[in-house]
């Protein structure tokens, strides 16, 4: 094996004797194992050998990088010189930087060496508990992987890092079918450092499993009202990808076009909501250590009681606009739960929708967003009712917050999120 | 060098499995410009070898980020040993791969691969075009992006091979406030295959391009959202192409009708108009290439088309070899890999309605009350058919006549029977090609379509 040590020292000093001020270099080498299964049988054994190399140079304030997946001598040269070349094509800008400090560390996580027989043991485990299970399910995809990785770090300001990390994630999407009809597709998964566990037991995977034998017979919403819309976990997760994407992003900030791009330290939604971005939680299980530009990453807060606490910057974007860089790009989200438990939370509700996925596209930047909600049932009377089809949620992200009605004091764990379920007002529900 | 590795190692192939042997090269040059910041600059590449085998209903699989003799050898074998503990702990009985015969299919493409100083003078000129003359604008964006995918295939039982695939592109995103103070953008992607000189001469070409999409953003930046419910309305050629491909396209992917699409009910059935025929192209309509030719797959079977759907009957499923064998029909070449480290998975080349003989003019003209979309910017669609499109741009049709433009908003409906409300199909085409379709793997794809007048969902706000 290439040492990664030596490489990337080597690539670091050659850097800066082509010139550069700043530069950067990471190099990994990982290995994958995969089982699929695909239309409910077993398919595909895959083990996949795979390298990275990246390097980053700043010459005169001009900055180019490049990648490949090659350590090879004459590929290795030819980076360098397709660096410099970037770098020198470019243009001078002062928001370029790095970590002034030479942090230095090694960091060993999760399961580096996979256990593959047990592996095999919980694919098929779980292949037969869908099948005993859950007889509607009709398991389009399963895809169980072991992945681990071993990467290296250097930076000119004497920054070096080295990582071995490990873990398994599994993958599934299906619907739930009798005779000619069916439910929506839906996916669901986890990773996880270890096969302690049944994968069903993961995350939402048996809920999500039980959902959707409930929806293959649905019905449009009749109409159109105004109503409470409850977020399932994961598509609370995406709506809080949303927000943090238009209105507090390096692109959104830097071009100026986030509508709160003057709030910080403002409230932006109801006080009982934190929203924070801990990848250094126990709970988190795949997330980063350390940052492109040579960094700790570090927990924040983003939302706490309803302000807004931080964006969601890096140095570079930092450095432009004069606000602070995060401590992380927004791994590991985790937000606090409530007091309620979703079926109090839900025993309130007159009317209204609980929204297993959102098919919707990108919301605008002013934060209208409208889509189809799939895998979603409606909640009438302060109960659960009919699975829906060809039903339609509109709202606006920002008001969305400035509206919640209640948290649960429930949360899933996938291994990346923390995630409650969460209830808002005001949310316009169309069906026919 | 690509080719001397898998070429030679035929005869290490087992006997009694199919095997497939792959070199393959992925580049990707890309270059941003963000409201005048050079965001992006940077070069990436990857290559390495792979092999699959089949046995007994059953693949296994390897790779590794390495192009030598060694590299390839160790692949044949691992792939080989998971084959086997597949085959014997998931064996399914079923028989060898029906071969394939066929010359090898050796297309040539010679990419000019610029350096990065050519992407980024580029930009910056077309960036500070917009910059001097739109300085109203409260937000603009210039990416430059090409990449290209060459790989050599080699087969114990089909056709070997030889693919590149190169794309260039344009993308201009221009932002503008309402008059209360809220953004609203476009966005326009300019290129398609080929290498980037190909498509782009000088920025200067490019201007009228950026004034039209200014234009329509001045129109967009006083529209009104549309009225929510069941509409009349006509969709451009973007959105059939998007239909095709996203509500339609995925649910006749033969790996997705054994998971349970809705084309497993279909097959034969009317699923749209007698006016609608859809085509899964491989790389050529009418006599010229489309968007993204495919030659050969990489399971080594000469591409052809396939026919989807003629005159509102679903005719047909796209295949890879085991799931034509399971079906009984034939493999057409649509069983694709995107980098050296994925296996093939059946994926749409280029997914077409065909035109039909109205002109767009008599369309709108037909249209008493309802909208016009002309543009979308993402659409996402299930296994039952049911989709949701986004669209960035269209306008409202009131009494025959084009009216006001319209803001951001979704249209939605279950393709199989939006499809049969089709009563107008206009005479021309339009294709895309600037994406990506996500299925495990990306994989860029084409698609196209005729303008189509038809009742569907629109969301409103």
């Amino acid at each position: 094996m290439k040492d990664l040590d030596k490489l990337t020292a080597s690539i670091i000093d050659r850097l800066k004797s082509e010139g550069a001020e700043m530069a950067h270099c990471s190099a990994a080498c990982g290995e994958t194992r995969e089982f699929n299964i695909d239309g409910g049988e077993f398919s595909l054994f895959r083990t996949l050998f795979d390298n990275s190399l990246s390097l980053t140079a700043v010459i005169g304030g001009r900055k180019g990088s490049v990648s490949l997946n090659s350590f090879e001598d004459s590929a290795v040269d030819r980076a360098i010189a397709d660096c410099v070349a970037a770098a020198n094509s470019s243009e001078p800008d002062d928001g370029w930087g790095l970590c002034p400090d030479a942090n230095c560390d090694r960091f060993v996580k999760g399961a580096v060496e996979p256990d593959l027989d047990r592996l095999f043991f919980r694919v098929k485990e779980l292949k037969e508990t869908v099948e005993r299970d859950y007889p509607l399910i009709v398991m389009e995809q399963m895809i169980v992987s072991h992945d681990n990785v071993h990467s290296v770090y250097r930076n000119t300001s004497g920054a070096h890092f080295t990582k071995d990390a490990g873990y398994y994630s599994v993958s599934l999407m299906f619907s739930a079918h009798e005779g000619e009809l069916s439910s929506s597709f839906l996916g669901s998964g986890a990773v996880t450092d270890n096969l302690d566990s049944p994968f069903i037991e993961l995350s939402s995977i048996r809920r999500d499993l039980e959902d959707v034998q409930k929806q293959i017979h649905t019905e449009p919403a009749e109409g159109k009202f105004v109503g409470t819309m409850v977020l399932c976990p994961g598509t609370l997760a995406e709506f809080t990808d949303s927000i943090v994407e238009n209105f507090a992003s390096d692109g959104t900030i830097l071009d100026g076009t986030a509508i709160w791009r003057d709030k910080l330290g403002e409230t932006v939604a109801d006080p009982r909501l934190t929203v924070s971005f801990k990848p250094k939680d126990e709970r988190i299980v795949c997330a980063p250590s350390y940052s492109g530009e040579g960094f700790y990453i570090d927990d924040f807060d983003f939302i706490r009681d309803g302000r807004l606490e931080s964006f969601v910057l890096s140095l570079y974007v930092a450095n432009k606009t004069g606000k602070k860089r995060s401590p992380n790009s927004g791994s590991g989200l985790i937000i606090k739960p409530g007091e309620k438990s979703l079926e109090e939370i839900i025993s309130g509700i007159d009317r209204g929708i609980l929204v297993g996925r959102f098919s919707g596209g990108s919301p605008s930047s002013n934060g209208d967003f409208s889509g189809v909600a799939k895998n979603s049932f409606l909640i009438e009377n302060g109960k659960v009712t009919k699975a829906v089809a060809e039903t339609m949620i509109s709202g606006n992200l920002a008001e969305m917050l400035q509206n919640l009605r209640d948290i649960s004091k429930e949360t899933v764990s996938d291994g990346y999120t923390v995630l409650p379920y969460a209830a808002f007002d005001g949310i316009t529900v169309s069906g026919k | 060098m690509l080719n001397d590795i898998v070429t030679k190692r035929k005869g290490d192939f087992s006997d009694g499995a199919h095997t497939e042997l792959r070199c393959q090269k992925n580049l990707k040059r890309s270059v941003a410009f963000l409201s005048g910041n050079l965001t992006a600059n940077s070069r990436s590449e990857s290559e390495g070898v792979c092999a699959r085998v089949y046995k007994d209903g059953v693949y296994g699989f390897s790779s590794m980020a390495e192009v030598s003799d060694s590299a390839a050898d160790s692949v044949l074998k691992a792939a080989s040993d998971n084959a086997d503990f597949m085959a014997r702990h998931a064996g399914k009985g079923r028989g060898e791969l029906p071969p394939i015969f066929a010359e090898p299919v050796m297309t040539q493409y010679d990419l000019y691969d610029p350096e990065q100083k050519l992407y980024i003078d580029f930009a910056r000129e077309l960036d500070s075009y917009i910059a001097e003359k739109y300085p109203a604008l409260s937000g603009r964006g210039i990416r430059v992006y090409t990449d290209c995918m060459e790989k050599y295939i080699c087969t114990s039982d089909g056709a070997d091979g030889h693919a590149a695939v190169p794309r260039s592109y344009i993308y201009i995103r221009l932002t503008a406030d309402t008059k209360d103070g809220s953004p609203v953008e476009l966005f326009e992607p300019v290129g398609g295959f080929g290498s980037f000189s190909d498509h782009f001469s000088s920025p200067s070409a490019l201007f009228g391009k950026v004034d039209e999409l200014y234009e329509s953003l001045m129109k967009k930046r006083e529209g009104i959202y549309p009225d929510a419910g069941l509409k009349t309305c006509i969709l451009g050629g973007c959105l059939a192409g998007m239909l095709s491909h996203e509500a339609v396209g995925h649910t006749v992917e033969a790996d997705l009708v054994l998971g349970g699409s809705v084309a497993a009910h279909s097959l034969n059935r009317q699923v749209a108009s007698p006016l609608i025929t859809m085509v899964d192209f491989a790389h050529t309509f009418e006599g010229a290439p489309v968007p993204l030719p495919v030659y050969i797959d990489d399971e080594g079977v000469p591409a052809g088309d396939e026919v989807l759907i003629r005159d509102g009957i679903l005719t047909g499923y796209m295949n890879s070899r085991e799931t034509a064998q399971r079906f009984g029909m034939v493999p057409r070449g649509n069983a694709r890999a995107y980098s050296f480290s994925d296996e093939p998975l059946i994926r749409m080349r280029n997914t077409a309605i065909l035109p039909g003989k109205s002109t767009l003019e008599e369309m709108i003209a037909s249209v008493d009350d309802g909208y016009y979309f002309t543009d979308t910017n993402n659409g996402q669609a299930d296994t039952t058919g049911e989709f949701m499109f986004g669209i960035c741009m269209g306008y409202e049709i009131k009494n025959g006549k084009l009216g006001r433009a319209l803001l951001d908003t979704t249209i939605s409906g279950v393709a199989f029977e939006m499809l049969k409300t089709v009563d107008m199909v206009s005479d021309t085409m339009t294709w895309a090609s600037s994406g990506f379709c996500g299925k495990k793997q990306p994989m860029p794809v084409g698609m196209g379509g005729p303008a189509l007048r038809c009742k569907v969902t629109v969301g409103g706000r």
